[in-house]
């Protein structure tokens, strides 16, 4: 079940009226029980997998709580298997295809084989929750809870494929669903279930016809300039919508359950240095990557620049691999590494030079430069092989060539969400203060007019818009 | 000897204020508002241990732990441990 289809929708109708209707004691194992039902909906088989981690994180986490002489091994020795599952599931055949690098050849039987065995939905994301789990459990910032409980944690239907990636402190506290019925649970829900909706099937999915056909292997020749660019912006915007989309869709389901999710985007395109679109991007993640990997090993040089600028490159060429294993992700990610030790350096000279740092002219070229910078990286992360990735860099950057291969709409469409996404931040500000104005905490017009309007709209165009088995971009990684 | 907390507390403010190159506001969240990124964490980390005199190890402590005046005092409290 994808979350922007009718079937889910349904589930997800149904399983809130039965939690709001079910006493709470109730509600943990109810809620268990849907979450269960919703992964098995994707592979029966693989239900065994969060099962698994759970189990690790619960035996492992046992010992971190009772052994203190030896806490740091068995936290060491939890990661290594959690990290060696997703191996196995994510990267077996990208290692196995690269072995011929280091002059070993691996059977064409045994590629097959490989092959055969499917990738469990959302492995990605619950393994780093289950090393954040352990890492927090060492450092003393969570306590071990029940079986049952760690495994509604892993489980919990909303963010189990493609996040948030929760911290335990924040999203098991709220588990215990305590909570009576607000009706704010249910607008705030469905303000985001239903925007996330047509995020999907409107914006995404209708980019994605484009997108699709310009970064195809087959697709033809190098573009002309036009094309690269309108291309490269189109699949920016097109995984912006579809996993925004899909946060807002999980963060609602969770918030018809009166659980609070951690935002994901934070209008990311509006970043003005590469730092600052990373705090406004995958925020969960990035957040991850800071506390469990990139501060601890920034710790051990206290931010000395060499190391310093290694690390970034590394641990985002990491970032990379997280999302696919392929290199057009780590090229993807090492160029974000990039782009984040020149800003370093940038930031180095500001000292020396204090002008810089009141320059408009220079924060309005990092603005430019950033956009620029993360609209070029998205073309090796989207195209299908390097060979493609790079016919459509180089007609966006040196072999300048006229002509246009699509039809208008696809210009004009793209434009329009490129202005949506501009005006965003003021769209959104000016929506939050007519509400307010009309009184967002009581029973204003607006909530008893406007929204249903609003919603009733949304759902007509994304039935109008429905695509079937249409799936979410982040949901392959 | 670890530092008391007020003395922790007006050498925390004082270097935050210097990363921040502006006066702290009380109650001010540091990391999470995105005022200071981990790095500077680092960095204030290095300022706090010359300032008290202390050694703060911090592989067990994330950037969050400095989020705010009152709670880089508990965390020094916490995990300082005077230098030799």
């Amino acid at each position: 079940m994808t979350f922007n289809s009718v079937p889910y929708l349904v589930f997800l109708a149904i399983a809130v009226a039965l939690f709001w209707l079910l006493p709470p004691r109730f509600r943990r194992v109810f809620v268990l029980l849907t979450s269960l039902a919703f992964y098995a909906s994707w592979g029966l088989l693989f239900v065994w997998l969060p099962l698994l981690v759970a189990s690790i994180v619960y035996v492992i986490g046992r010992q971190i709580t009772s052994d203190s002489a030896r806490q740091k091994r068995w936290m060491w020795l939890g990661i290594t298997c959690v990290l060696v599952l997703l191996i196995f599931f994510k990267y077996r055949v990208f290692l196995l295809d690269n072995l011929s690098v280091l002059g070993i050849s691996v059977s064409a039987h045994t590629l097959s084989l490989a092959t055969r065995i499917a990738f469990p939905l959302g492995t990605s994301f619950y393994t780093f929750e289950a090393i954040a789990y352990l890492v927090d459990l060492r450092q003393g910032r969570v306590k071990l809870p029940s079986f049952l409980d760690l495994c509604l944690f892993f489980f919990f239907w909303p963010n189990i494929l493609s996040g948030p990636l929760v911290r335990a402190r924040e999203l098991m506290p709220q588990l215990t669903f305590q909570k009576d019925f607000e009706p704010r649970f249910c607008f705030e829900g469905m303000d985001r279930l239903v925007w996330g909706l047509v995020q999907k099937n409107v914006i995404a999915n209708l980019l994605g016809i484009w997108v699709d056909k310009g970064f195809a292997p087959n697709a033809p020749g190098i573009p002309s300039t036009i094309d690269g660019w309108f291309l490269a912006v189109a699949f920016g915007l097109q995984i912006y919508f579809d996993f925004a989309a899909y946060t807002n869709m999980a963060i609602g389901a969770a918030r018809l359950l009166g659980v609070t999710l951690p935002e994901n985007f934070r209008q990311p395109y509006h970043g003005a240095t590469p730092p600052e679109f990373w705090s406004r991007w995958h925020m969960t993640l990035s957040r991850w990557v800071r506390d469990y990997l990139f501060f601890p090993l920034n710790a051990k040089w206290a931010g000395a620049p060499f190391p310093l600028y290694v690390s970034l490159i590394g641990v985002m060429a990491l970032v990379g691999l997280w999302h696919g294993a392929g290199w057009g992700y780590i090229l993807w990610g090492t160029l974000h590494g990039a782009y984040l030790v020149i800003y370093r350096i940038y930031e180095s000279w500001k000292t020396a030079w204090p002008s810089l740092a009141s320059s408009a002219m220079a924060s309005g070229l990092w603005r430019l430069l950033t956009l620029v910078a993360v609209i070029a990286a998205w073309v090796p992360f989207r195209a299908a092989t390097l060979h493609k990735a790079a016919e459509i860099l180089s007609a966006m950057f040196y072999r300048f060539g006229s002509g246009r291969a699509y039809g208008s709409t696809f210009y004009v469409f793209t434009a329009a969400i490129t202005v949506f996404c501009a005006i965003e931040p003021w769209l959104m500000g000016k929506l939050t203060k007519l509400e307010v104005q009309a009184g967002a905490e009581g029973p204003s017009p607006f909530r008893i007019l406007v929204r249903p309007i609003a919603y009733s709209f949304g759902l007509l165009l994304f039935l109008l818009f429905y695509e079937h088995n249409a799936q979410f971009i982040y949901s392959q990684f | 000897m670890i530092p008391d907390s007020t003395t922790i507390r007006n050498a925390a403010r004082e270097v935050v204020s210097q990363l921040i190159g502006r006066p702290l506001k009380d109650g001010q969240r540091l990391v999470t508002s995105g005022l200071i990124d981990s790095l500077s964490v680092l960095k204030l980390i290095g300022l706090l241990e010359k300032k008290l005199l202390v050694k703060i190890p911090p592989e067990t402590l994330q950037p969050e732990d400095f989020d705010n005046v009152d709670l880089i005092v508990e965390t020094v409290q916490r995990v300082a441990i005077p230098n030799p």
